[in-house]
């Protein structure tokens, strides 16, 4: 299993960094540079980490874990009114990109009130399009109630952010209700670290169960090819997301069979993958797994 | 501004308080309230909110928000440069220039000048109910859209509710906001 860690630093000797992570046999999933200021997501094999650690202690950089790194996570909210956004929506999805995730945001058509809260077909199938959904709802404990049965209809692993500290509903966390201002306070960010940790267990409870049945290829090395027939282009942000299960990638109708063309290990990226055109963004590559298609190599 | 949350709830009491006194001060009207009555009832998705108005700032004049030079105003408070500009030009043509961000070049005689100082450039009370109205709007639950408003001099009260609004409400509502009125 790959580690995917962030290295904060200077430029100061950083591609031997990148040499030794490519050396290893891992990715470079984010770079980005800053005047003087790198950051890096790498990723690598578990077992190599005392070497890059080693080496980032040698350039004087530090490295951060990322625990939610390699997910997409979808933040829905009733609706994206002055009520939920910007706080405590966006204070919400900076957190969760804080840990590594890539986050999307949707506020549900007619997701407001209690008895006339509704999520339709479509929302439901671009929520299930990430690998997990954090649903942020108000301050009341009965709407919450009424509301946890528009989740309980959502087929990925979900976590539902609500005011009352108290509920007994199943991946609750209490203490964000309607917040006014940014969380900033210490007591906020404790409320927003117990959700992370408790969103880091889905998502691990999800990973173990892609353990028993491994997909054919990693969706980082599936990233590294498909960059390496075309790479990115300038000033375009994250063409390639990366999901537990695939890749969400963001290209024209002209480049669909291309894509599919690119070649991973000894098979076709048409052979190990299926292809589907997203209702929100890009077209979707979902990798098949090992049992199915048989090994790349 | 004081503020009581009625509700079941112990912790949507304590975080409506503070939407309350947040929404209205982000507005800019919370030192022109005197009082706010909130009462939730999420179980039957009620919800009723009584404002009091209290008093209400003074009318911005000219002299208050600018420096005199000669043939030359200089702006102090950069808020209300819109609002100054549209006046005098309304008034003066275009014997009022602005000549960069914060100055104003005149072309005026010298009584219009000493005249100008008196000049209302915003009156609070205007808007006063418009604006209060937003922050009501920014305070109630998004999903209690039906509205219902219950006349009283001074006082704006508001039942909203995601249901029918009820005549037991309604008489509720009366009832609660005169016992609360006389308290306050």
């Amino acid at each position: 299993m790959y580690k995917i860690m962030m290295f904060e630093g200077g430029v100061y000797k950083y591609t031997e960094l990148k040499e030794l992570i490519e050396d290893i046999g891992g990715f470079i999933l984010q770079e980005s540079i800053m005047q003087t200021e790198t950051i890096l997501h790498l990723a690598f094999p578990g077992e190599e980490e005392q070497e890059i650690r080693n080496k980032v202690k040698e350039l004087g950089g530090k490295l951060q874990d990322l625990p939610l790194a390699g997910t997409e996570i979808m933040i829905v909210v009733p609706s994206l009114g002055k009520h939920h956004s910007v706080n405590p929506l966006c204070d919400i999805a900076e957190f969760l990109r804080r840990k590594g995730a890539i986050t999307n945001i949707m506020g549900l058509a007619r997701g407001v009130g209690k008895r006339i809260a509704q999520m339709t077909v479509q929302e439901k199938a671009i929520i299930e399009e990430c690998d997990a959904a954090v649903f942020v709802f108000g301050d009341f404990k009965e709407c919450i109630e009424e509301k946890m049965k528009l989740c309980e209809m959502i087929e990925v692993p979900y976590m539902i952010v609500g005011g009352p500290p108290d509920l007994e509903l199943e991946h609750y966390v209490g203490g964000i209700g309607r917040v006014t201002d940014r969380m900033r306070r210490k007591k906020e960010i404790d409320t927003l670290q117990e959700m992370t940790v408790k969103l880091e267990g889905i998502l691990a409870e999800k990973r173990k169960e892609m353990e028993e049945d491994p997909l054919a290829a990693s969706p980082l090395f599936i990233k590294e090819m498909i960059e390496m027939i075309m790479p990115p282009k300038a000033g375009e942000e994250l063409p390639l997301v990366i999901q537990l299960d695939g890749l969400r990638v963001k290209i024209g109708e002209e480049d669909e069979e291309r894509i599919m063309d690119i070649e991973v290990g000894e098979k076709k990226l048409s052979a190990i993958c299926e292809m589907k055109k997203s209702l929100y963004e890009g077209y979707l590559l979902k990798i098949l797994p090992e049992a199915v298609t048989g090994g790349v190599f | 501004m004081e503020v009581k949350v009625e509700g079941e709830d112990e912790f949507a009491n304590k975080s409506y308080e503070k939407i309350c006194q947040d929404a209205f001060r982000n507005i800019g009207v919370r030192t022109s309230i005197d009082h706010t009555y909130l009462y939730c009832n999420p179980k039957e998705h009620v919800f009723i909110i009584s404002v009091k108005i209290g008093q209400v700032s003074s009318p911005v004049k000219v002299g208050d928000i600018i420096q005199r030079g000669k043939d030359k105003l200089k702006i102090t408070d950069e808020k209300y440069a819109p609002r100054l500009l549209t006046l005098l030009w309304d008034k003066y043509g275009k014997r009022v220039q602005q000549v960069s961000r914060l100055e104003i070049g005149l072309k005026l005689e010298e009584e219009e000048i000493e005249a100008l100082s008196d000049l209302i450039v915003y009156d609070p009370r205007e808007d006063l109910i418009a604006r209060i109205l937003d922050g009501i709007d920014r305070i109630l639950p998004e999903g209690a859209r039906v509205r219902s408003p219950i006349p009283s001099t001074s006082r704006i009260t508001i039942i909203a509710s995601e249901n029918p609004i009820e005549e037991d409400w309604k008489k509720k509502a009366e009832e609660m906001v005169s016992v609360v009125g006389e308290h306050v």
